[in-house]
């Protein structure tokens, strides 16, 4: 079997399996426990907190572990919206934002805010002079996913923050960066992140654990209460395996230098043998292009339904998604592709292959033998 | 004193000589139905009782689905010596209800000093002096309590209506052909519960469905294996025909053409397991392959009768039986079932038998038949 779904989540790395286990038959005690095993159990957990801070140009203090991505991507948006007060004021996110931000932001409207939608160009990338018309004085948070989950554009994140602040040197600005952390870099400092949100199991860690970032004086209304853990913004009890496993998977990958590069060289060589069939079209930046995430690969074959080809694909032992899988189930087109000028039988026709640190050339290689098999065969029995 | 269940059943109070053959049948289902709660089940004076479950809900939510049952209440067994225990326990059962209430008698025993008006009269009244905010109203009451004087005293209030029908088994075996869509579950259901026992047969079209379009027949499978039993589902790989009908036939047949297949090749398997007709979910004039003619065409190439209880059903009455049975949220996921691949943008509505005959020639049916066979997966659900 190929997994070629990375972007839905990772094979954990064996040392995160092996930290977690530890976790769970020996050092089980309660992070919050006064006695030695459980302080031990916290002083690791801090020693996770810093190998995440420093990949973010962040501090320790500032990493509130949570339950995921979308936790902490609600915590964010909900969280700072409850501390507004006025009238008039706006939040902006991208078109393109997953449903843990594009449902959630919907939600602030009750709390009197607006809601405003960038848009992007016909390459998946928000249009930053259409930002530049749709962000004003009054704009309190803008919103922007890292990478692409569907298309792996990576969002000019620095400019959109830059240009933000020009308009309300105020201006929160959150990232969604799931489908970036340690493949994409990020420096919330430099780049005028004040929120960011990552996952575990998408960087080889475990499912259920993930961090929201906060820059020191960023305040936050809690979204659950009860214990009073993470200073009273998450309450809790910890989930030291999942967060001890986190630490490891960061720590793996912060270890392995050349990882983007190993990545973008696996997507080049596979995207070399697929743009030589017949009907291939990339969806999103160039694959060489800057701005294109080393590791996802959106991919349309002309005249085969994008599912039809993921079920054929399985059968030969590949595992790809058709658009992103959270969405996939509800078998709508996909609203980014849609963005970007598809028409509904291209976003149709669509493909997601993404990559992991699992993956090896010669998987690249048979990958895209069977995609070139499949396709030919497919396309011999289109609608006529 | 102590807790059973009154099960009451319907139809097979009509059978005559061959009463004792259906009542046994009902009652093995009942006890297969109630063997993960451990309950005790006995049959006595048209009646069966369960007793000693570990869960009354779950008991009575598995015995209602029982084919065969009508109606299913929680009762209080007691001796019935004292006829002032009998009426305080149901002045107790009352204490909660509030409106109008009446009294219902029964004895079979006759040897029992107080006949059943009389039995009616006096635990009513006491009910009134001790449970004062309840009133009677012998026509219209909000409850009814039952008092049944058997060998032992039996009082219920609350009542469960059951599917009814013909215990399982009772009526022999068809096939059903389950899509993953909203009617098939329903026909299936409708025909077992006269007792029939099922088989199911399902195309699968790999890779134009997916691993999880089979996953949700498998489970429509499952939801009907609570009210039917175990079966066995017959999953047939379908591609292989489709693509030869579509690259050989005439395009506004090839559904029908599809559809004949699909009855072949379930006729066959249906034999296979022992099987005497076939259910499918198709309703007059719903799609273009369900027109009369349309119907005609498919069920000439089977022997053996074609049962489709949904024929006359509107949409939104099949829906509403798919609520009521629990197969509409797995009907409704999206996953696609029978490919639009292969659908044709004009399909007739008013085929002529020997057309499709003919269109039809150009295919080695026989091979084709074979192959699938041959590559079909049974699974075993419920």
């Amino acid at each position: 079997m190929i997994y070629l779904d990375n972007s839905a989540t990772t094979r954990p790395f064996d040392s995160v399996i092996d930290a977690m286990d530890v976790c769970m038959r020996e050092t089980y005690f309660n992070p919050s426990a006064a006695y030695k095993p459980a302080v031990d159990v916290d002083r690791e957990m801090r020693a996770c907190r810093r190998l995440i801070a420093a990949q973010l140009g962040a501090q320790e203090d500032e990493i509130l572990f949570t339950s995921g991505g979308t936790e902490s991507d609600n915590l964010a948006i909900l969280g700072y919206a409850e501390t507004l007060h006025g009238s008039g004021l706006n939040f902006v996110c991208s078109a393109i934002e997953h449903p843990a931000v594009s449902e959630t932001i919907r939600r602030v409207e009750k709390l009197g805010i607006e809601v405003r939608v960038l848009p992007i160009d016909r390459r998946g990338v928000v249009d930053l002079q259409a930002a530049g018309e749709i962000i004003d004085e009054n704009t309190a948070l803008v919103s922007c996913m890292q990478v692409s989950n569907e298309t792996g554009a990576i969002q000019p994140i620095e400019a959109l923050s830059a240009l933000a602040h020009g308009k309300n040197p105020k201006v929160r600005v959150h990232v969604d960066g799931v489908q970036g952390f340690m493949r994409v870099p990020m420096h919330m400092g430099r780049m005028g992140v004040d929120m960011y949100a990552l996952s575990g199991h998408k960087i080889h860690g475990p499912k259920g654990v993930g961090v929201l970032a906060v820059r020191k004086g960023v305040r936050l209304v809690p979204q659950t209460t009860g214990g009073g853990q993470e200073k009273n913004l998450r309450s809790g009890t910890y989930n030291a395996p999942a967060i001890l496993g986190l630490g490891r998977a960061v720590a793996q990958m912060a270890e392995n230098g050349d990882r983007m590069e190993q990545l973008r060289a696996m997507k080049l060589r596979l995207w070399q043998r697929l743009s030589a069939i017949d009907g291939v079209r990339v969806n999103g930046p160039a694959p060489e292009d800057a701005d294109s995430a080393p590791h996802i690969l959106s991919v349309s074959f002309d005249g085969v339904r994008g599912e039809v080809m993921r079920n054929a694909l399985e059968g030969a032992g590949v595992l790809v998604s058709t658009g992103s899988a959270c969405a996939s189930h509800k078998q709508k087109v996909s609203a980014t592709l849609r963005a970007m000028g598809l028409t509904g039988e291209q976003a149709d026709g669509t493909v997601r292959i993404s990559l992991g640190l699992f993956n090896t050339m010669d998987e690249m290689d048979e990958a895209a033998a069977q995609m070139e098999k499949t396709a030919a065969l497919l396309a011999r029995y289109r609608r006529r | 004193m102590r807790e059973v269940l009154l099960v009451r059943y319907g139809e097979v109070f009509l059978k005559g000589q061959n009463r004792p053959f259906f009542l046994r049948k009902l009652v093995d289902h009942v006890k297969e139905a109630v063997q993960e709660v451990h309950g005790h089940v006995w049959l006595s004076e048209g009646r069966i009782y369960v007793s000693d479950y570990t869960d009354q809900d779950e008991a009575i939510r598995r015995v209602s689905r029982v084919f065969g049952v009508h109606s299913v209440s929680p009762a209080i067994e007691m001796e019935k010596d004292s006829f002032e225990a009998i009426c305080a326990q149901a002045a107790k059962m009352m204490e909660k209800k509030t409106g109008t209430f009446k009294v219902l008698a029964k004895r079979s025993d006759k040897q029992y000093p107080m006949d059943s008006p009389t039995i009616m009269r006096e635990a009513g009244g006491y009910i009134l002096d001790h449970v004062p905010h309840l009133s009677v109203d012998v026509n219209h009451p909000d409850h009814e309590i039952t008092i049944e004087i058997r060998k032992l005293a039996y009082l219920s209030v609350d009542r469960t209506m059951a599917v009814s029908g013909m215990p399982m088994g009772t009526n022999g075996k068809a096939c059903l052909l389950l899509s993953g869509g909203i009617d098939s579950p329903v026909a299936g259901f409708m025909i077992a519960k006269r007792g029939v026992e099922l088989c199911c047969v399902h195309y699968h079209s790999f890779p134009y469905t997916s691993e999880r379009a089979k996953e949700k027949v498998l489970e429509l499978a499952r939801i009907l294996s609570e009210y039917c039993g175990k079966m066995r589902v017959y999953i047939v790989p379908f591609t292989e025909i489709q693509m030869q009908i579509h690259e050989k036939c005439p395009e506004n047949f090839t559904t029908l053409i599809m559809r004949r297949y699909m009855m072949r090749i379930a006729e066959i398997l249906a034999k296979k397991d022992g099987a005497q007709a076939l259910i499918t979910g198709e309703s007059i004039g719903q799609v273009a392959s369900q027109t009369m003619e349309a119907l005609g065409c498919t069920d000439e190439v089977v022997s053996m009768p074609v049962f489709r209880p949904c024929v006359g059903m509107d949409k939104s009455e099949i829906i509403e039986r798919a609520e009521k049975i629990g197969t509409m949220e797995t009907s409704s996921l999206p996953y696609e079932d029978c490919c639009t691949v292969f659908t044709p943008k004009h399909p007739a509505t008013h085929p002529r038998k020997e057309l499709v005959r003919r269109a039809e020639e150009k295919l080695d049916t026989q091979a084709l038949i074979d192959a699938a066979i041959e590559g079909t997966e049974i699974v075993e659900v419920g």
